[in-house]
């Protein structure tokens, strides 16, 4: 079988496509790590609730901009009472125990999910509807470009927000160490729920974009969460523009491991990249130190 | 506060270790199967039944136990088989084998049951065999995998078409329409990888060339990439073989594409979620199934037709929703259930029943006739298969 | 002294008493299910060795289990290799697997840790559907003969039960032993600090890579007697769900116990089954209960963290307080 340019490009277009998501979900991973040194378990999950409340919306007889809105302001919402309810109570008991606690947490989501919303898949209609778009022979689904500039522009905000609001300096400053943030002054409790926060908006969006493509069902969130962690490693975590160009290199990896062996071992590409980068570069392809939260 | 708080939590993990205890006690205690409560009527037949209501399968599970439900009213309501009332025990396998192992030997050991239908899963089924062998009880299955009656068990029957049958069905319709370069796509779940095994032996016999064989893992959400190589194959026709969600991504994918090639499938794929998922991408899609999804297909004069409608206008009667093909299976192995239980003479044993289920002939269910015997537990052919295709989101006869 | 003989002894008298459960239960049902808690009994004080008491994490248990469980399940199946045999050859292996895991994960930590172990139990789950040859793929592996040693072979699901509960209470002995010896103290002493137990002596590294081989080795160990006590494996029984139940099962039990873990996976695997377990209990309570298992489970794991959590840092405050002597 020979393989046209066309083609290839269009594995490299599906590997964008999915590259994005990813590093939609990595982006929250990373953001609750540079915030709280802890890694969120419960990120697959605000992929998972994106997704299926703008589906609940839509089913309900909302418009399908506001549904998804609803959609990521409710995520939003569970982000920060994750936050505030569960972690911020129990920050005492240090980094692993908060781990399980956000284990727990995603347990009470997804099955919460399955209690409100079945256990049946949902589908979500476009958000334009429109022929695909032929770029250099490849085809591109119109909602494929929304899923694309949503995720840059997600990435935009979040940059703007990072380097040059007061917002983002505090988050930086507690990246480095909560205790110097709070001695200039720094609210640390309300960056570490706002972080939570942008956490679910960044997995719901991620979730409501791409469910026109995908479909969705109360089950999609671990696997997405293994993925976006992977990402969020392969870039260093807490680093947001490592977070950014892991997801992307993760999607094209696994575009790439379909085109070359099989579709079985897809899955286990983003697997291996997880243990090997744990194992030998923990700081990411791109990091250039791991910050001492252990 | 934060006392308090501790006294809560304490009260908590205390409540659930009592719960264990309490367990504990339980089994000593709980020794034969709580006897029936008085009735008039003569004792109620028991009968078990092993869903998954939750887990992967949920969605197929839940309308099983409908259609049962539903069967097991309407027989009471008129009496009951030879004046015993049915008495139905589900238990929920939550799609893993070991719980269906453990369900199927709590029906046998508690509840006493006569049979036991189920599973939903064609793993779920085989898990539960070393029970049902040991003990003795027929087994009527709602799983579709081939391995359920080609390892042949004298207790262990199946109610839908299984892919050795559908398969060869199929690959002769894409055959017959000229379709001879195909491209497979299945998934690595156990329902693809039985099917994709049935494919490839089967293409040759059938005068069709597997050009391109692409696989995806269930849970996927993307299948750009594999589609990309289909497409670089340039097949006639397009085959995919699953039983899950993902069948939509495929038909999106291909239109995404601009791959204009004739999608076909199997019965897996007879699910409203996949139109609704697929979209446009839907049209024009063939898959072979039974006759329930449009029993006119039978004729409607005939026999098969009554019973199909009546059994889908009382489904959509009480839940509002039509029954889909997974229901049709559960109706069917109820109702097999049922008829060998009224021919069975004088007190109703599982070995009885068993004699009475294999005699099983010429039985008109929803998925088709059912005759077993001693060497075909499927008890179907491929005459009761037909093509569908969707048209205007709806699933309409392609060929008769 | 006398009050370590009077513990002794009682512990003598429980473990008697847990061993003729099995004798006095007839439902063959229940027998089943108290199998399923002796086998978890079983992975589950492995896991506290690792974690309770050294401070290990893993997500990856339930891959060893299935090592265990489809290597001894292949070996007398398929190879017709004694049933004896066929047990301590998996349980090797799924050492061997544990110490191969083990070894690049030193420099791992916390929940770095626990995200390779988590790689390691998906990647796993895809060996177990992808190795047809030796798993059976989806559709699972069935016929799995029955324990047996020479001509006696244990089929009644009560010799099965007891057999179970005889070897995970071998084990949980055997792991009291160790809490208590000099790896113990080890173990502890890594815990508690790590450059600490590295400046008193104790090879860190070593002791990490033995401790998770043992666990390893444990959860094999109960994944082969699984393998024949059912008779049927399959992935789904090996997945990560499995993990995280039996991690939440040693974190609700508390550090440095073994007693805590033990309760709280008993409960864990007895609550899907309140139905049948409870004679009196309506089926509409009993499905409700199933239903909600993962809500249970869920909260149980919150609650109790924060509980706990709150606890200690009251009694921190307090101390604190009392030190800068304070009056509030």
């Amino acid at each position: 079988m020979s393989m046209s340019s066309a083609d290839v490009l269009q594995f490299v277009a599906s590997g964008l496509q999915n590259g994005a998501i990813y590093a939609l979900m990595a982006l929250g991973f990373t953001l609750v790590f540079a915030s709280t040194g802890i890694i969120n378990f419960a990120q697959g999950e605000f992929f998972m609730l994106g997704g299926m409340l703008a589906a609940a919306g839509m089913a309900a007889g909302v418009p399908l901009g506001v549904s998804v809105l609803a959609a990521v302001a409710a995520t939003t919402l569970v982000g920060c009472l994750v936050e505030r309810l569960a972690l911020r109570p129990a920050r005492s008991a240090g980094g692993l125990a908060l781990v399980i606690i956000t284990i727990g947490c995603s347990m009470l989501i997804k099955s919460g999910a399955r209690h409100l919303f079945g256990p049946d898949e949902r589908a979500l209609p476009a958000f334009t509807a429109g022929e695909p778009l032929s770029v250099g022979g490849a085809l591109i689904e119109p909602q494929a470009v929304w899923v694309l500039v949503l995720a840059l522009a997600a990435a935009v905000g979040l940059t703007v927000l990072y380097r040059w609001t007061k917002m983002g300096l505090a988050m930086r400053a507690c990246s480095i160490s909560h205790d110097a943030a709070r001695i200039v002054g720094v609210d640390t409790a309300r960056v570490v729920m706002l972080s939570f926060g942008l956490a679910g908006a960044l997995g719901a969006l991620a979730g409501a974009v791409v469910a026109p493509i995908t479909q969705t069902a109360y089950d999609v969130g671990a696997r997405m969460g293994l993925k976006g962690f992977a990402a969020a490693l392969l870039g260093g975590l807490g680093d947001p523009v490592g977070a950014i160009v892991g997801g992307f290199v993760l999607g094209l990896l696994e575009s790439g491991a379909v085109a070359v062996v099989s579709g079985t071992y897809k899955d286990a590409v983003a697997l291996v990249v997880l243990l090997v980068v744990l194992v030998l570069r923990p700081q990411g392809i791109l990091g250039r130190h791991l910050g001492e939260k252990l | 506060m934060s006392r308090s708080g501790a006294r809560w939590g304490a009260a908590l993990v205390v409540a659930a270790l009592l719960a264990g205890a309490v367990a504990g006690c339980g089994a000593k205690e709980g020794g034969g199967s709580d006897a029936g409560s008085g009735t008039t009527q003569k004792e109620p037949y028991r009968v078990g039944v092993v869903v998954s209501l939750t887990g992967t399968y949920a969605g197929l599970g839940i309308p099983e136990k409908k259609a049962i439900e539903l069967q097991r009213d309407a027989i009471n309501a008129n009496g009951g088989v030879n004046g015993h009332p049915i008495e139905v025990i589900f238990e929920d396998d939550a799609t893993d084998p070991a719980k269906a192992a453990a369900a199927a030997s709590k029906l046998i050991e508690q509840d006493g049951v006569l049979a036991i239908i189920g599973a939903t899963g064609t793993a779920q089924t085989m898990a539960m065999r070393a029970e049902v062998q040991r003990a003795g009880v027929p087994q009527v299955s709602m799983a579709g995998g081939s391995v359920i009656t080609d390892q042949l068990d004298p207790l262990v029957f199946q109610t839908p078409w299984p892919n050795r049958i559908v398969v060869p069905f199929v690959l002769k319709a894409m055959a017959r329409k000229g379709l001879t370069k195909v491209a497979v796509i299945s998934d690595s779940g156990g329902y693809g990888k039985d099917g994709h095994a049935i494919i490839v032996k089967e293409a040759p016999a059938a005068g069709v060339t597997i050009v391109a064989d692409e696989t995806f893992n269930p849970g996927d959400t993307d299948m750009s990439s594999q589609l990309t190589k289909i497409r670089a194959a340039k097949p006639d026709a397009v085959l995919m073989w699953n039983a899950g969600k993902e069948a939509a991504l495929i038909a999106k994918g291909m239109k995404q594409l601009g791959m204009t090639q004739p999608l076909f499938g199997g019965p897996g794929n007879g699910r409203k979620e996949f139109i609704q998922g697929a979209g446009d991408g839907a049209e024009g899609f063939r898959f072979a199934a039974g006759k329930i999804l449009v029993p006119s297909a039978y004729g409607t004069d005939t026999e098969a037709y009554k019973v199909a409608t009546e059994f889908i206008d009382s489904y959509t009667a009480k839940y509002g929703e039509s029954p889909d093909i997974f229901a049709g299976h559960a109706y069917d192995a109820f109702l097999i259930v049922v008829d060998a239980l009224k021919r069975i003479e004088g007190d109703a044993t599982p070995a009885k029943l068993r004699d009475a289920i294999e005699q099983t002939k010429g039985l008109v269910g929803v998925g088709g006739t059912f005759t077993y015997s001693p060497q075909d537990h499927n008890g179907l052919t491929e005459s009761e298969l037909v093509l569908y295709r969707v048209e205007n989101g709806a699933w309409v006869l392609d060929e008769q | 002294m006398n009050a370590f003989r009077v513990r002794q002894w009682f512990g003598v008298i429980v473990a008697m008493a847990m061993l003729a459960v099995p004798l006095v239960v007839t439902d063959r049902y229940v027998l089943k299910v108290l199998t399923f808690v002796g086998v978890n009994a079983i992975v589950v004080v492995g896991l506290a060795l690792l974690f309770g008491f050294a401070g290990q994490v893993s997500l990856g248990h339930a891959a060893f289990f299935g090592v265990g469980a489809y290597a001894s399940a292949f070996l007398t199946g398929t190879l017709g290799v004694p049933w004896l045999g066929a047990v301590a050859l998996a349980v090797v292996l799924a050492c061997v697997v544990g110490w191969a895991v083990a070894v690049p994960s030193l420099r791992l930590k916390g929940h770095y840790l626990a995200m390779a172990t988590l790689g390691f139990n998906e990647i796993m789950s895809v060996v177990f559907v992808e190795a047809r040859a030796v798993t059976g793929g989806n559709d699972g592996l069935g016929n799995i003969p029955f324990p047996s040693i020479g001509p006696l072979e244990l089929r009644s699901p009560t010799a099965l039960c007891v057999l179970v509960w005889a070897v995970a209470l071998a084990v949980a002995l055997a792991a009291r032993n160790i809490t208590l010896s000099r790896p113990g103290r080890a173990m502890r002493a890594l815990h508690a600090t790590e450059p600490g137990a590295l400046a008193v002596g104790i090879d860190v590294a070593a002791v990490k890579v033995r401790v998770f081989a043992l666990s390893a080795g444990l959860a094999g160990l109960a994944g082969a007697l699984y393998a024949h006590a059912v008779g049927f494996i399959s992935p789904s029984s090996f997945g990560l769900d499995f993990s995280i139940l039996l991690m939440a099962a040693v974190v609700l039990g508390g550090r440095e116990s073994l007693l805590g873990p033990l309760a709280a996976m008993t409960a864990f695997t007895l609550l899907p089954y309140s139905g049948a377990l409870l004679p009196g209990i309506p089926r509409a309570v009993a499905e409700t209960i199933q239903d909600w298992v993962p809500d249970l489970v869920g909260l149980t794991v919150v609650l109790t963290l924060i509980v706990r959590a709150r606890g200690a840092s009251l009694r921190f405050a307090t101390r604190k307080q009392a030190e800068a002597g304070e009056d509030s």
